[in-house]
């Protein structure tokens, strides 16, 4: 009860004039930013914190919570129209939203893409408000075991994802992991395969890597086959119609849940809520042969996940302090620029701004489905440009972004040779969404992992010894038993498909 | 595409081989547990064998049928050919030629050049409009980018 009153207080600041229109303004920018391949959430956040300096405090952190919830849904806009994530979590919505823009369905795409991110922004800040303390104390109870367990079976549920070959999706996981280990050593600190390079002692940038197998080797692809736009669809309308409405309804309702509850726990990223509800709608589908051919549900599924994830990833922030993604870092060195010490004490010492804050992610997804739904229009005009406009104008944007995240050149040429082993590993079907997911996780895997054998003093018994651990560890034996003994009508996701 | 698919697992073996290789120079455990070495040595183990296990798979695969240079689709071929190629190969040559320039004149005339030449590779061939796209796309996106989201761009030797 005490939170209502308190939230209530907090819309009443919220919806004045200043606040407003400080969400408006970032929900601009933000989906600008966001449509910029490679200048994802975390870069846009980061760029755009000197415009806060002049704002108060509480006008500052609202300008740029809109503007991370405008980059999430600016990097749909690019995933859908031209099949490059803007930002690591959109990468999912590549398999069918661009499938339905290639099939006259981009604004369909589009607007379920808003309706989902809206629905499941606000549902998950509702969930926020009523039980933020509780869910973030069961998150906290994750030791690096369960973490480990959890990071496992994500990989094998996007391996599973891929399953036409699972060989083929199980060595580009191994190969995806092998390339996260390049860099200084998480737990150690000691240099592995830089080879004296200093620009690998960061580890291969991950932004220039996904710019490359996505962006460049789409061009390229695009290039050879004398396409004279990057799609040829025309947008017929920018509303889903009633049936792709009642197709989402579920798609929705469980991506909700699914972001919200992972979105709670620090370090799962945002692109393993959007895989998972991506495979959990593919798996209780009745027609899941739909699904990497332009299935409404993929997208749905996938973008609900998404924002509810950047919803809930605020739990952990202003309840515990901790960030759970690097763009929640950006946002919290953006409290810390403003005097604002993100935890537990916040809600004590500032309770105005907190709840604040809190309903302006309410305003805020209210905005940019207001924003979004008629401007789908607008950015679908991006179909009708030239592909050799599309394509220079994306090569600029990728090269900036590429180069911008660290003013460094190795980066270019990284993007440029992912790019061209994209290029080939597409053409020979090898799945790249489990070398992509593998090399996000794979130094957090590391990390638990070490962290669980320390602990246990080299004795892997010790997931034994944790029930949730061992739940999760089961996941891959399920995953594997399903694969080996699916229906025959479930026919597998073609390789091309999981891309 | 059997051909293609058995080199790039035999690649992929050779990465996994020699990523063990390295993973063995560095300490696979020390007196507080596992090593720098050792969770990379436990994957270019699982990577070696999953590579061996697919080469034999891929090799059991019936050999591709021999097509005529007319009937073959775009699709089947894994390298970039005929005027798809020469697009391709002009995208991957300027791309790579503005980033080596780009320390040495900077962002905006390695930009300017590179849009130029790969609008008119494109096909592009109205002077006016791949000027006006190239200054654009290399003068106007770099005063965007430096002057209101303070991101820093290279500059090159004379300054620009």
């Amino acid at each position: 009860m005490e939170a209502l009153t308190h939230l209530l207080q907090g819309f009443a600041a919220a919806l004045s004039l200043n606040y407003l229109l400080f969400a408006l303004a970032g929900c601009l920018l933000g989906t600008l930013i966001g449509v910029l391949p490679g200048l994802g959430p975390a870069a846009g956040t980061a760029i755009l914190i000197p415009l806060t300096f002049n704002l108060d405090a509480t006008g500052a952190i609202i300008m740029l919570c809109a503007i991370y919830y405008g980059a999430m849904y600016g990097g749909t806009i690019t995933s859908v129209l031209i099949n490059v994530p803007g930002e690591a979590a959109s990468v999912v919505t590549c398999i069918d939203g661009h499938q339905m823009a290639r099939q006259g369905r981009a604004g369909s795409a589009l607007g379920i893409a808003a309706i989902g991110s809206f629905v499941g922004g606000t549902l998950a800040t509702v969930a926020l408000v009523a039980v933020a303390m509780p869910l973030a104390s069961l998150a906290l109870k994750f030791g690096p075991a369960e973490f480990f367990a959890l990071m496992v079976a994500g990989l094998c549920l996007v391996v599973g994802l891929a399953g036409s070959n699972m060989l083929a999706a199980l060595l580009m996981t191994a190969i995806g992991l092998l390339l996260a280990m390049i860099g200084v050593d998480p737990v150690r600190g000691a240099p592995r395969f830089t080879f004296g390079f200093e620009e690998l002692f960061d580890g291969i940038g991950f932004v220039p890597v996904v710019m490359g197998l996505f962006g460049v080797a789409e061009l390229l692809l695009a290039a050879e086959k004398r396409q004279t736009h990057m799609v040829s669809a025309e947008l017929k309308s920018w509303m889903p119609t009633r049936q792709e409405c009642r197709q989402s309804a579920g798609a929705i309702g469980r991506g909700t849940v699914v972001g919200f509850v992972l979105g709670l726990i620090p370090g799962v990223g945002a692109i393993v809520p959007t895989f998972m509800a991506y495979v959990l709608e593919k798996r209780v589908s009745k027609t899941p042969e739909r699904f990497g051919k332009g299935a409404i549900e993929g997208v749905a599924s996938a973008e609900t996940a998404n924002n509810a994830y950047a919803n809930a990833s605020m739990v952990p922030l202003l309840a515990l302090g901790i960030p759970s993604s690097p763009t929640i870092a950006v946002l919290m060195g953006a409290f810390i620029v403003n005097g604002i010490t993100p935890g537990p004490f916040l809600f004590k010492e500032q309770p105005a701004l907190v709840w604040t804050v809190i309903a302006s992610f309410f305003v805020g997804n209210a905005l940019l489905l207001i924003l979004n739904l008629p401007l789908v229009g607008l950015w679908a005009k991006l179909l009708k440009v030239p592909f050799s406009y599309m394509c220079t104008g994306i090569l600029i944007f990728c090269v900036i972004g590429a180069y911008s995240l660290k003013q460094n050149l190795f980066d270019v040429w990284v993007m440029l040779g992912f790019g061209i082993l994209g290029y080939l590993l597409r053409k020979l079907d090898f799945p790249l969404a489990p070398a992509i997911l593998a090399l996000i996780l794979g130094p957090m895997m590391e990390r638990s992992l070490r962290t669980t054998l320390e602990i246990s003093g080299g004795s892997f018994a010790i997931f034994l010894d944790r029930p949730l651990a061992l739940a999760l560890l089961a996941v891959p034996v399920i995953v594997g038993g399903f694969l080996l003994f699916k229906p025959r009508s479930l026919s597998p996701l073609r390789t091309s498909d999981a891309e | 595409m059997r051909q293609g698919r058995l080199i790039a697992t035999g690649a992929m073996l050779a990465f996994c081989l020699f990523a063990l290789w390295q993973s063995l120079l560095l300490s696979l455990t020390d007196r507080l547990g596992p090593g720098p070495g050792f969770f990379p040595f436990w994957l270019a183990l699982v990577g070696i064998v999953l590579a061996i296990a697919l080469l034999i798979e891929t090799a059991r695969e019936p050999r591709d049928p021999p097509s005529s240079e007319s009937s073959e689709s775009s699709d089947t071929r894994i390298l970039p050919h005929g005027a798809g190629g020469l697009r391709w190969l002009a995208i991957v040559v300027l791309l790579a030629a503005a980033t080596a320039a780009m320390s040495m004149v900077g962002f905006r005339i390695a930009m300017l050049i590179f849009n130029a030449g790969l609008l008119v590779a494109l096909g592009e061939r109205r002077w006016w409009a791949i000027a006006l796209f190239a200054v654009l796309g290399s003068f106007g996106v770099y005063y965007v980018f430096t002057t209101w989201l303070d991101v820093l761009l290279p500059t090159g030797w004379l300054g620009i």
